[in-house]
């Protein structure tokens, strides 16, 4: 026979087995507060950081970044001159610095940097024929980056309801928005799908260690995108529930807490990469 | 039926493709105010029948819907269902899914923003929201980096943010622990101190009782049997048990819990003995009685063990702990314990070889082993199983990486087949298996390699009784074949009645013995 209200013994009994007392509590151990506050607030407090809650003034509108990005992609499209090549993408990297996303920055520059140099190596001169792949990857890597650049800084440094009320902004119709939405939303959670693959493949020997992958890199790309893609199914629904419940496919005006608007400075990056993008198509550069 | 939230007349569904119907002559009301706790074994038509109210079924979940459904006074199945969205508020089973902002405060904000609300009155709603919910510290944060408790509970705030009259709850605390879980009942609590509808679809029942005024059975789509909550709490357990439902009353599992982790810190190393005086549960005692009954397969030489070993990683939100010395036997089913973020996951990947220790040793069958060695030597069963399934077929699966022609490999495939049930299911293709079979395929998968030490990264998690005694029956069938058996979890009922030592990670970091 149990009592009506068995919880509460439940409760005391959990105390006893699974709280340390407060005394034995080392300095620097999260706190267990059991009363009615925050309780599991802080509980991860030395792992969970602030996120910079300023970040939003230190970008650019998410205007500016999709137009960076479309101004990366012309780029490519119109094949221009190394030189503007160059100067384009330290001006992709400005914003991505002031951002406060150094490593990304610097990771962007040296690879920058890097596959510059490859595409520039004469393999004639130094008698070596088979670099000639090499540097043809090279300059079509160095071609694409400004793309992953502007790509890598629109996505991380937007929130997705700023992102949301902005296409709104420009009247992008609903049955683009959603999804965009839901693809931003997505990218983090492939890099951890990817980190879990990579674990179980080298639980199972399959294409471990450093070399693995390059060894067999069809049967890698296999086992790599099968999980994947079956969990992105899964996530995929369960994003689009999470947000259908939240109301996101509501017609009529939705508003933003982030205050979205054009600034002096957006104005400013979009005509700073619209000038050597331009002198260039005009043929003044070379 | 005016005060009722919640009507369902004769509602029955089935889902798109299924061939048998999902919910059948459903007929339950949710009076104001109330806290109902829809509960039955997987499959029984809980989850369908919270997304009935909150409008998923049949506008996103799609199939035939027959019936007469009231939520809130609008028919979900017909009004579009962001007009329900300020009235219900829904929770969903995955933490890590269910939110779509990185940021805590966008989070929050995004019902309202949604709706259209003016930017004050959002700031206003958040904060306010932030306050009852006890997460003003965490707003601003990155969501991706909060604990699975925390996201829950962001969800619950989340779901409150439009004031909604309704709080539909679908296993939300299917991957939380123990203290996450006493949280939520607190939260539970508060919002029906304010006159909230509250129902909840739930495997784990004992932390909502004297929260729940009522308890709906399901099976196989129709509702068995409804309760009050006293006459449901009266219940045996022997009779909750036979409904295929979670135990009520955890005491009797939580001591043995205790029993079992002072146990291990008394005898390290030595075989495990059984206090007779502690008296447990109907329900444990068959288990307790089977294991005493098992013969003496825990072999005295120790697989893996450690040394002064310190865990954790570097960078931004890297964490180091000291582990005790530790001893895993062959025969063991050890119970890895403790509250989230106390280190289980990175002790796990150590033991695996998948993260270096920052210090101390790892000794493999009596030498000192690299991460490499350990990788080798162990398997991890994540708690996403799907990550770790690669191949075509079953068959396929447990063959990869060795000699297909072989017939002694072919030999082991099929008694590996046999020994774990699979080989009905020998030729499908493993994603088309329910979640306990392709744990399973993941273990064959283990076994073929010939693996040793095998861990279980929270395999019960959301499974109804029926499914849980099935894990602890396979965790027992694979010690008694001599493996070593590392189970993580946060399940109590699994860890009384099926673990032989356990371990707490928790009680460890704050004892100084342990920290030496």
């Amino acid at each position: 026979m149990q009592s009506s209200f068995p919880a509460k013994s439940v409760t005391s009994d959990s105390r006893t087995s699974f709280q340390p007392p407060a005394a034995a509590t080392a300095p620097g151990a999260p706190v267990f507060s059991d009363g009615a506050g925050g309780f599991s607030s802080d509980r991860t407090a030395d792992t969970a950081r602030l996120d910079r809650a300023d970040r939003v003034s230190r970008t650019l509108d998410p205007r500016t970044k999709l137009f960076l990005l479309l101004a990366a992609n012309l780029m490519l499209f119109f094949h221009v001159a190394l030189a503007t090549q160059i100067i384009m993408a330290i001006l992709f990297l400005i914003p991505l610095a002031v951002a406060g996303r150094w490593r990304l920055t610097v990771n962007f520059a040296v690879l920058y940097a890097v596959f510059t140099a490859l595409g520039l190596l004469d393999p004639e001169a130094l008698g070596l024929p088979w670099l000639h792949v090499v540097s043809a990857l090279a300059v079509g890597t160095t071609m694409m980056l400004p793309c992953f650049m502007t790509g890598a800084y629109a996505f991380t440094t937007t929130s997705a309801s700023a992102f949301i009320c902005s296409m709104r902004r420009m009247r992008v119709p609903e049955a683009v928005v959603i999804p965009c939405v839901v693809v931003i939303r997505f990218f983090p959670t492939i890099a951890e799908d990817y980190r879990q693959i990579r674990n179980a493949m080298a639980l199972r020997g399959i294409a471990s260690g450093g070399w693995g992958l390059v060894r067999h890199p069809a049967q890698s790309l296999e086992y790599i995108l099968i999980p994947l893609l079956m969990n992105a199914t899964t996530v995929a629904q369960d994003l689009s529930v999470a947000a259908l419940t939240k109301g996101l496919g509501r017609e009529g005006e939705h508003t933003s807490r982030t205050p979205i608007r054009m600034r002096a400075v957006d104005w400013l990056a979009m005509v700073a990469v619209m000038i050597p993008l331009g002198l260039d198509i005009a043929g003044v550069i070379r | 039926m005016m005060t009722s939230e919640v009507y369902s007349d004769n509602v029955s569904f089935t889902y798109e493709h299924a061939d048998t119907p999902a919910l059948m002559d459903i007929m339950l009301s949710i009076p104001r105010g109330q806290c109902v706790v829809l509960c039955g074994a997987s499959g029984c038509g809980k989850t369908t029948y919270s997304r009935v109210v909150n409008g998923l079924v049949p506008q996103f979940f799609r199939g035939t819907f027959a019936g007469k459904q009231r939520t809130c006074g609008l028919d979900p199945s017909s009004t579009p269902i962001d007009q329900l969205t300020p009235l219900v508020g829904s929770v969903l089973q995955n933490p890590k899914t269910q939110y779509f902002n990185a940021n805590v405060t966008d989070e929050l904000a995004f019902p309202a923003e949604n709706m259209g609300l003016p930017t004050s009155e959002i700031n206003r709603r958040v904060d306010a929201v932030a306050e009852r919910f006890g997460i003003t510290g965490l707003l601003g944060r990155s969501i991706f980096h909060l604990s699975g408790g925390q996201k829950q509970r962001i969800a619950m705030a989340a779901a409150n943010i439009l004031d909604p009259r309704l709080v539909v709850l679908d296993e939300p605390t299917s991957n939380l622990d123990q203290t996450a879980i006493a949280d939520m009942r607190k939260l539970i609590e508060a919002m029906k101190a304010r006159g909230l509808t509250i129902a909840i679809a739930e495997h784990r029942l004992a932390w909502l009782n004297g929260v729940a005024d009522r308890y709906v059975v399901f099976d196989g789509g129709r509702i068995a049997r409804q309760y009050e909550a006293d006459e449901f709490l009266t219940l045996s357990p022997g009779c909750i048990a036979a409904m295929g439902l979670r135990a009520l009353d955890l005491g009797p599992y939580r001591r043995r819990i205790a029993e079992l982790e002072s146990q291990s810190d008394a005898q390290q190393g030595s075989s495990p003995r059984f206090d007779n005086r502690t008296t447990l549960a109907p329900a444990l005692e068959q288990s307790r009685h089977d294991l005493k009954t098992v013969p003496g397969h825990r072999s005295p030489k120790p697989l893996l063990s450690t040394r002064n070993l310190v865990i954790g990683y570097r960078g931004r939100d890297g964490f180091t702990r000291h582990i005790p010395d530790l001893e895993f036997h062959p025969g063991d089913i050890i119970g890895l314990m403790g509250h989230n973020g106390c280190g289980k996951t990175t002790l796990v990947r150590t033991l695996t070889g998948l993260a270096k220790p920052l210090a101390g040793s790892i000794t493999l069958n009596g030498r000192t082993a690299k991460p490499r060695d350990l990788t080798r030597a162990g398997f991890l069963v994540m708690q996403d199983v799907n990550y770790q399934l690669f191949s075509d077929s079953v068959r396929e699966e447990l063959m990869i990486g060795l000699d297909e022609t072989d017939p002694t490999v072919l030999a082991q495939t099929n008694s590996v087949l046999e020994d774990l049930d699979l080989t009905q299911v020998a030729d499908r293709h493993p994603m088309s298996l329910s979640g306990g079979q392709k744990q399973r395929v993941a273990i064959g998968s283990a076994l073929m390699c010939g693996k040793e030490l095998i861990i279980l990264d929270e395999p019960t998690s959301g499974l109804d009784r029926y499914h849980m005694e099935q894990v602890g029956e396979l965790l027992r069938r694979l010690a008694a074949q001599g493996r070593t058996i590392l189970v993580v979890t946060h399940d109590e009922e699994l860890a009384a009645g099926w673990c032989t030592r356990i371990i707490n990670l928790e009680r460890c970091r704050t004892d100084p013995a342990c920290t030496a």
